[in-house]
């Protein structure tokens, strides 16, 4: 065994040069005909509520989306049965007029428009109170990374489904964070919202807005953000399940808002 | 005989699974006492090995000169026997890499004769020697089958210069990598899942290390690996694609050894010796990546607190009981364990063992049982605020099997058997503390049982015409208890039923034929043809790139459907200067009923309803393979080339037509050359070329909340860049002395240094917020690595 010593502990690295590297390239692809992108929103807040129109672009163009204009747009409550008649107040963004948005209420959206029809429907669901922002560090590989967490008391026996938005500084985080109670049903969370790029760092405020959302629009986001390439790449993206019909993107959410802003010090 | 069996069989289908495993018993052993006259004819038998070591050589051929068709190949453990009329016979025993045998046999009772053969001085000379009987490929009904030694993969380079038996195999034509660097591997067509890997017959669940660049199996204590991609015997049953029979080596019988290597990656240690002379050996051998000792060095706590490494251990034994009764126990077990400081730990890794029987009945029939175990199973922890959770996952078989092999003359043998496996798959359960924002979960564990009964005959029917047939008959049940449920299209639960401890819940059977034929054009040439059926009970539920360790196992059940594969082979074989060189083509036409794929959004993680996530569709795939090897001489090597096509058609994706399956690749090349320039120095290159995977990009964009999102049209519609890569490496080998012997491996992974891409992303551009840009991401440019091999003798 001493031979063994002798000869064989003479480590010797050549050096791994570990070169992922990532570069621009030219893709050549298919131009998708343009199709309706909705964005409807229903709060508990005082209105009135927008529904935004745009149309896809081909993958080549500018990032402009041209705005659906002229379109009729209509929001009928179902508990009250009274159809509000959106009014174009800009191009491509439609405001009620009359409705009230109330929790337990379900929202019929109805679109017309290029000699095409499309419907959605999206419930309010009760409200859950944001109790406090807290803010917890990790460290690891050389970062310590800070992420916020929104403290709140899950209501058990029921589903809810919980989407939050994040402002740095008043600056709006691009990333979508979602998630519903089906591990969590009934427990008091407090749970981070895991940031790609835009970390924290001591003094900055965070403005959060909590929103409970119904079912088919937790499973649209969390879709959405399933085809985001900086969440891992998935085997085959497909364009996440509307809960608009016809074939339109987008989504109609009926949704309660509530907003709390904190101060990470350290 | 064969008629009434298969009668029988196919009237079993019908009959509860609890009896049909007894009723076949007594059925193949009357086909075997009534199926042979045996007047005076006698046997001779015993076990091929290697003479410094004692290791069993496994495909050895063993023939009587002068008399065509006497011959046989020993099998799995080395044994063979080979009947005649009693008489004075010259025996030959040859086997790739060794010299040749010749002995006289005077066969004038039942005898048993040992065989031990050298190892070739060198492969020059082996050329003439053993030419006679270098054209088995020719000869035998085998398709789709290819076979590497632990020698014949040392010299070829791979990533960070860990030999890898996984990545060599994908340098065979039909082997398809499943991406940059990674072990994982399609077969013509099928998905990674697909493949059956057996380690010593246990089923090796997850066989890569570190998210797959790596695989489970340390080179140093395999002694053979076997690939089916089609025509698999009948004994192989539970997957579509493929077979990877992988055989560890038995020890050193004569004396005590350690061997070992230090790499850039991992080092390696193997000891074997003798538990007594000639009648038992041991081996065990370790292997340890040292990533993380090196984050130990670092003052930075952020850094030296994180784990990143993986180990393999593996060990057998065997003894002789007596003339006729040997036992093996092998066991494997490997584990990867990452870290991210105190906040987060995942670990997971294999654990299999495999304890056999063999017994000599007579001088013709050979038996072995096994009774193995085999467990993979992975713990996550987080411990980050309020959030202390424990995550675990668990597939644990348990499995019982005996084989006979019956060789009855030379022209027939006969190979069958039993198999009844247990599966308990735990598919997940989560702790988590009292004020974590999460609840405890325990997944229904699910329990299921797979038996099969298979025969098959190999038979030299004339000097030409060699076919090789056989059932497989084989079940598989989801047992109770657990509340099974049934869905609606939407996902929604329909119904659900309670079973109670024992019960058969649902229950699958089917027979899976296996026919192979050869005709011998001359001694040089021939033509095959093959059709395989395959069922697949087991499926892995994976919707990301690569693998991943944290997939999930499910069996056939009420809502899932066993896969099915047929697939039809055409091959024409042909030798070429006195058997130097060996081409072969294959044609090849494969269908897979009940395949898998995932609804949009698909929650496949700690979901009781996982079932409910899926989506099931058809599968198609065809090519042509061509290869051409020089076997023989200073400089070897081989060509490979396939052409192929795979197409998915699933209900619910794509519009429901048929799509390009992600691992469609039309054309894919492969070039491995050999060159021993001197005793000291080998030189080596591989060159692979393939056309891009078939991927998803999109066709337009639009924006959601004020960031751009992509609009998907059809799955599949793109092809990533083709990849390009020469690999090179150079073997010195120290002067050998009786006592030591020592070399250095030189290698550079992707020597000309391509950037292959590993992933495509759109994003917009960071630099001009109107325009949108595709991003290439690429693995691992040019890497060199240095490996020292050492061996005590």
């Amino acid at each position: 065994m001493k031979l063994i010593n002798n000869k064989i502990f003479i480590l010797l690295f050549a050096l791994a040069v570990i070169t992922s590297c990532k570069k621009v390239i030219n893709v050549t692809v298919n131009n998708a005909t343009p199709v309706l992108v909705v964005q409807g929103n229903v709060t508990n807040q005082t209105g009135p509520y927008t529904v935004k129109l745009t149309s896809s672009v081909y993958y080549t163009e500018d990032n402009i989306f041209p705005p659906i204009t002229g379109a009729v747009v209509k929001i009928t409550d179902d508990s009250t049965g009274i159809t509000d008649v959106l009014t174009e107040q800009q191009k491509g963004i439609y405001l009620t007029n009359t409705t009230v948005g109330a929790v337990n209420h379900t929202y019929h959206l109805y679109i017309s428009t290029g000699g095409k029809e499309y419907t959605s429907t999206s419930t309010m669901p009760k409200q859950v109170f944001l109790d406090s922002i807290t803010f917890l560090t990790n460290t690891g590989f050389g970062q310590n990374v800070t992420n916020p967490l929104p403290n709140f008391q899950d209501p058990a026996g029921i589903y809810n489904a919980y989407r939050f938005i994040e402002w740095y500084n008043s600056k709006p985080s691009k990333q979508i964070f979602v998630f519903d109670d089906r591990l969590s049903d009934g427990k008091y969370i407090a749970r981070q919202l895991f940031n790609d790029s835009a970390y924290i760092q001591p003094g900055d405020t965070l403005q959060l807005e909590m929103q409970c959302i119904d079912k088919n629009v937790f499973n649209y986001f969390k879709e959405l953000d399933g085809t985001d390439p900086t969440n891992g790449q998935p085997t085959s993206p497909a364009n996440p399940t509307s809960n608009v019909s016809n074939g339109a993107l987008g989504y109609f959410s009926a949704h309660t808002v509530q907003t709390k802003k904190k101060v990470f010090t350290k | 005989m064969y008629a009434t069996l298969l009668i029988s069989l196919s009237h079993l289908q019908i009959m509860n699974i609890k009896y049909q495993v007894f009723i076949l018993i007594p059925l193949l052993f009357s086909s075997l006492l009534f199926g042979q006259k045996l007047n005076n004819k006698f046997s001779v038998n015993g076990t091929v090995r290697d003479k410094s070591t004692g290791e069993t050589l496994i495909g050895a051929n063993v023939i009587f000169i002068g008399q065509t068709g006497l011959g046989t190949t020993s099998n799995a453990y080395g044994f063979y026997s080979v009947s005649a009329v009693s008489g004075n016979y010259k025996m030959v025993i040859s086997f790739s890499g060794y010299q040749l045998d010749t002995l006289i046999i005077n066969l004038d009772k039942n005898i048993t004769q040992q065989i031990y053969l050298d190892k070739g001085v060198n492969s020059l000379q082996e050329v003439t020697v053993t030419a006679k009987k270098k054209s088995d490929n020719i000869s035998k009904p085998i398709m789709g089958v290819q076979k590497l030694s632990i020698d014949e993969i040392k010299n070829i380079p791979v990533l960070f210069g860990e030999k890898d038996i996984l990545k060599t195999i994908q340098l065979l034509p039909g082997i398809k990598s499943a991406g940059e660097g990674n072990s994982g591997f399609y077969v013509r067509g099928g998905g990674a899942d697909q493949n059956l890997i057996l380690l010593d017959e246990a089923v090796v669940y997850n066989p890569s290390h570190l998210l797959g660049f790596f695989s489970t199996f340390n080179s140093d204590a395999i002694k053979d690996i076997t690939v089916y991609k089609g025509g698999m015997p009948a004994e192989y049953g539970g997957r579509l694609s493929s077979v990877l029979d992988i055989k560890m080596n038995d020890g050193n019988n004569q004396k005590y050894g350690v061997s070992g290597g230090v790499g850039l990656i991992s080092s390696r240690l193997n000891l074997e010796g003798p538990l007594e002379k000639d009648k038992g050996s041991f081996t065990v051998s370790a292997r340890r990546t040292y990533a993380d000792l090196f984050l130990k060095l670092s003052q930075d706590t952020t850094l030296n607190n994180n784990k990143l490494y993986f180990y393999d251990l593996n060990a057998k034994a065997n003894y002789k009981l007596g003339d006729k009764d040997r036992l093996y126990l092998s066991a494997y077990t490997g584990r990867d364990n990452f870290g991210f400081g105190s906040t987060f730990s995942l670990d997971y890794g294999n654990l299999t063992s495999t304890l056999r029987w063999n017994h000599i009945y007579n001088s013709r029939l050979f038996g072995n049982t096994s009774l193995i175990y085999s467990n993979y199973s992975y713990k996550i922890k987080i411990n980050a605020g309020n959030n202390n959770i424990l995550i675990t996952s668990k597939i644990r078989d348990l499995n019982l099997k005996e084989d006979f092999q019956y060789f009855i003359n030379a022209n027939n043998r006969i190979n069958f058997g039993l198999d009844v496996i247990h599966h308990n798959i735990i598919p997940g359960t989560i702790t988590a503390s009292e004020q974590s924002s999460f609840n405890n979960l325990e997944l229904q564990k699910k329990l299921s049982l797979g038996s099969a009964a298979y025969i098959s005959h190999e038979w030299s029917a004339t000097q030409h015409i060699n076919v090789t047939y056989g059932l497989r008959l084989s079940s598989f049940s989801a047992l109770g208890p657990g509340t099974f449920y049934s869905y609606n299209d939407d996902g929604s639960t329909k119904d659900s039923t309670k079973y109670n401890s024992g019960s058969f819940v649902k229950t699958f059977t089917y027979l899976e034929p296996r026919f192979a034929t050869s005709y011998k054009v001359n001694e040089n040439k021939s033509i095959k043809f093959s059709y395989t059926r395959n069922i697949q009970n087991l499926h892995l539920l994976s919707n990301a790139t690569g693998a991943n360790p944290t997939d999930l196992w499910i069996g056939s059940s009420n809502n899932v459907s066993p896969e099915i594969a047929d697939q039809i082979a055409l091959g024409y074989y042909q030798n070429f200067k006195k058997n130097k060189y060996e081409f072969s083509t294959e044609v090849y036409y494969k269908t897979m009923q009940n395949q898998i794929d995932y609804k949009n959004g698909a929650e496949l993680r700690a979901n009781e309803n996982v079932e409910s996530q899926l989506l099931f569709g058809k599968g198609r795939a065809y090519g042509i393979e061509l290869f051409l090897k020089k076997k023989y001489g200073k400089f070897n090597g081989w060509i490979g080339y396939t052409l192929s096509k795979t197409e998915r058609k699933i209900d619910g994706i794509n519009n429901n037509d048929w799509y390009n399956a992600t691992q469609d690749r039309t054309h894919e090349v492969s070039v491995v050359g050999i060159y021993q320039a001197s005793k000291r120095w080998t030189f080596s290159a591989t060159y692979v070329y393939y056309t891009g995977n078939a991927v998803t990009f999109p066709s337009g964009k639009y924006n959601i909340d004020g960031h751009t999102y992509f609009n998907y049209t059809e799955r599949n519609g793109y092809r990533m860049p083709t990849y390009k890569r020469l690999d090179v490496a150079a073997t010195f080998q120290h002067k050998k002395t009786k006592k030591f012997e020592s070399d250095w491996s030189f290698s550079i992974y992707n020597a000309l240094n391509r950037a292959n891409a590993y992933s495509i992303d759109f994003q917009d551009d960071p630099n001009n917020p109107q325009k949108t840009q595709a991003v290439q991401t690429t693995l691992f440019k040019l890497i060199p690595s240095v490996t020292y091999n050492f061996k005590f003798l």
